[in-house]
């Protein structure tokens, strides 16, 4: 009888990384189909162009650099759906193809690749077309429902579009493919929630610090959790393990970091929207969160409270 | 109206099944439990359901292997040899040194064979063999005090000594030692650990059930030879079972009471145990007695008693043998019981046997036979098939957090295993990997099935050995 032998523990956790990857595009699923469904067949064909050509891109950079091909954990397909989501539904085909490219190689495996990144692949992706194409990055239109309509522009609601509330909570509204409709991200959190994905301390602190501080400013506090992507970045962007702090006193701090930051862009900077800046600085303010913000030990209580 | 109750029970049902980490996140509760920790096998009941309602059976074997290291400490020196006829109880090993134990028969019969054997988690042992022969012969002169609450507090230790006892939790360290105050500390508390949070493990479960007076004789008895007024007996609360037993024996006695836990690994750890209880800390690098606190297993309370009750010698012990076994048993053995033996009591493998773990899934440690003896800490033998045991490749570490929420001890393990696998011994013990309790929920939760643990664990050997040479 010949018997494996291995230090414990013996037993571990059913959540890998592609359980956890999996259940991010599960999550994100609601978010796709709202936008597929608010802006027609172009919005589809951006999603499955960033995705699959995210895919492909890992799979080749592994393979020509011979490493470990990865694409079974699925992290780059999270990351090239969360490009494509990132993206306005009237990007022209070569969009969601550079997007990607440069997530995965540029930001993800010159870095070290998944785990190694020290910011977020799609939002770095996202700030680079951005600064690289403003005016194809930001032809926003209004919602055609599939109605046959021809897409009309529109500017979005930070810039002076005029919505209802419920409106902008079901995501009738001009904006990027995967940001407009609130209640589809916030089912994909509950979800990410129930499944243990992530926990409710990031999403909650940004949301609630972007509320108060837009409050204290002077702006409506509904409106600015409910338009931009502020709700799409506190759920899916901001919470990337790789890029968000390790202790959970960190991860507020990131958090309230990211919302101040937010609301900083949105009120004082000539740009309509921050939620992608935001996030990046914090994304590079997260080692020095790790390094300085440490969960408490045990047994290092001051000496008379131990013994108390 | 209908509505409001078909709302009520959906509510009623989801809180019944709320997910622990949900539960963890939103209610928050800090009473009796500590921060971090893990839910190792949580929709399988930890895996204790085939052995959890399994009554202790005796089983006798024809032979036993009886090591003469089965405690901290030197190792005991045999007194016996080959062909020497001995009984229930002989001493067989005598103590060396100050954390030494004396070793005692735990059948009758003759003695085969006075040899090194192999045992569990380290190379050969001295060990003493002895051949049934069914007599059941005690020893002469076995002679007890009756009874905990009478007998002169000053003979209380010394029986334990005399009794051979060991922390039989796992850890192994001398019991007359720990209850021996160092000069100038104080003991205020005394707990009983049947928390029993390890993964498969139902031994002091049914101890608890069925032998409830035993483990309060055994707690009155530690309490009277230290002068202690309070002592607690901490069962998790996924053992109401046990906890109601143990609530009906203790009624009545002076200073023992009961203390419910949450369910979490690893609420039976020291450290996390005296926190949940107390509410105390022990410092780091220090032991219990720093905090006026000693803790002891159910199971070793319940071997005292048998010392100061009856003068019986620690002889056998409760095991609970499960995994891919046909017929899963809690078996009370002779301490020195080959581990083939009781698997054969329990009817043998059910599965090729792929791996063979002694203790639970957490902390337990392979064996690489089946030939290996029982010792007095073991607990339980856990027997994996081939698509459980198989190892898992590491993969990159994703910085998901998860061993940071999941540590105890509030270490930083993904920093830490950086460190360790580095090779940066200076780097680690700066980052308090002396600290790390070998809990194993690090390793656990990690979904890159990283070896966090097992680094750990050599890096702390290393650095226990640099420092034993300087």
């Amino acid at each position: 009888m010949s018997l494996y032998m291995s230090t414990a523990p013996h037993v571990r956790s059913p959540q890998n990384t592609r359980s956890l990857m999996g259940d991010v595009l599960i999550a994100l699923a609601p978010t796709t189909i709202a936008g597929i469904y608010f802006f027609g067949v172009s919005a589809a064909i951006v999603v499955a162009l960033a995705t699959a050509s995210a895919i492909l891109f890992e799979y080749l950079w592994q393979k020509l650099t011979h490493k470990t091909i990865r694409i079974g954990d699925l992290s780059a397909a999270v990351t090239g759906l969360l490009v494509g989501l990132n993206l306005p539904p009237t990007a022209p085909w070569w969009l969601p193809i550079i997007g990607s490219g440069l997530a995965i190689i540029l930001v993800k495996q010159l870095f070290g690749g998944i785990g190694d990144n020290f910011v977020n692949p799609a939002l770095a992706a996202r700030g680079i077309l951005l600064a690289s194409w403003p005016v194809r990055m930001t032809a926003f239109v209004l919602p055609t429902c599939f109605s046959g309509a021809d897409a009309t522009t529109s500017a979005t609601v930070l810039a002076g579009y005029e919505a209802s509330y419920m409106d902008m909570f079901l995501g009738n509204i001009p904006g990027c493919i995967g940001e407009v409709c609130k209640a589809a991200i916030l089912l994909g959190f509950l979800y990410m929630l129930v499944r243990g994905v992530i926990t409710w301390r990031i999403p909650v602190t940004f949301l609630a610090v972007v509320f108060v501080f837009s409050a204290i400013l002077g702006n409506d506090p509904l409106q600015a959790i409910l338009c931009g992507g502020v709700m799409l970045g506190a759920v899916f962007m901001a919470t990337d393990y790789t890029t968000s702090p390790m202790s959970a006193k960190g991860q507020f701090i990131y958090a309230a970091g990211c919302g101040i930051i937010v609301v900083i862009i949105r009120n004082f900077c000539n740009y309509p929207e921050g939620v992608t800046y935001a996030i990046l600085v914090m994304n590079i303010v997260t080692p020095l969160l790790d390094k300085y913000v440490k969960p408490r030990l045990y047994g290092r209580l001051k000496e008379e409270k131990a013994n108390g | 109206m209908v509505g409001v109750t078909m709302f009520a029970c959906i509510f009623a049902f989801l809180l019944h099944h709320i997910p622990h980490h949900i539960e963890r996140q939103v209610l928050c509760l800090p009473k009796y439990s500590f921060k971090g920790g893990v839910h190792p096998l949580h929709s399988q009941h930890e895996g204790k359901l085939p052995t959890r309602n399994a009554p202790i059976r005796d089983f006798v074997s024809d032979s036993v292997v009886i090591p003469m290291s089965m405690h901290l400490g030197a190792p005991s020196k045999p007194c016996v040899s080959k062909g020497d006829h001995v009984k229930i109880g002989q001493l067989i090993g005598e103590p060396v040194g100050g954390l030494g134990l004396p070793v005692h028969a735990s059948i009758s019969g003759e003695v085969t064979a006075v040899e090194p054997r192999l045992i569990t988690g380290a190379g050969p042992v001295m060990c003493v063999c002895i051949q049934n022969d069914f007599a059941d012969e005690w020893v002469d002169g076995i002679q007890g005090y009756g009874n905990v609450e009478t007998v002169d507090p000053a003979l209380i230790v010394p029986a334990i000594k005399a009794a051979g006892i060991c922390g039989m939790g796992g850890a192994s360290f001398p019991a007359h030692v720990k209850l021996t105050l160092p000069e100038g500390k104080t003991c205020d508390t005394i707990i009983l650990n049947g928390a029993e949070c390890e993964t498969f493990l139902t031994a002091d479960y049914r101890l608890m059930i069925e032998e409830p007076r035993r483990v309060v004789d055994g707690l009155r008895a530690e309490m009277r030879a230290l002068g202690v007024k309070r002592g607690v007996i901490a069962i998790e609360d996924n053992k109401m079972e046990a906890i109601e037993s143990m609530r009906k024996a203790a009624a009545g006695r002076e200073g023992v009471e009961i203390a419910v836990l949450r369910t979490k690994y690893p609420q039976g750890g020291e450290k996390q145990l005296i926190h949940a209880v107390t509410g105390r800390q022990v410092p780091s690098g220090k032991l219990p007695i720093e905090v006026h606190t000693i803790v002891t297993n159910v199971a070793t309370a319940a071997a005292i008693a048998d010392a100061v009750i009856d003068g019986k010698p620690l002889i056998s012990r409760i095991t609970t043998v499960t995994g891919k076994v046909v017929n899963p048993s809690n078996l009370r053995v002779r301490i020195g019981t080959v581990v083939a033996d009781m698997i054969g009591e329990c009817g043998g493998y059910s599965e090729e046997a792929a791996k063979i773990v002694m203790g639970g899934g957490m902390t337990g440690v392979c064996t690489a036979n089946a030939d290996i003896p029982i010792a007095k800490a073991n607990g339980g033998i856990v027997v994996y098939n081939e698509k459980d045991a198989k190892s898992v490749d590491e993969e990159p570490c994703i910085r998901c957090a998860r061993c940071v929420q999941a540590c105890p001890m509030g270490l930083d393990p993904y920093k830490l295993k950086h460190l360790c696998d580095a090779g940066n011994l200076e780097g680690a013990k700066a980052n308090h990997v002396m600290d790390c309790i070998l809990c194993g929920c690090c390793s656990y939760a990690c979904p890159s099935r990283r070896w966090l643990t097992a680094a750990f664990k050599n890096t702390k050997d290393a650095i226990a050995a640099a420092a034993r040479r300087k």
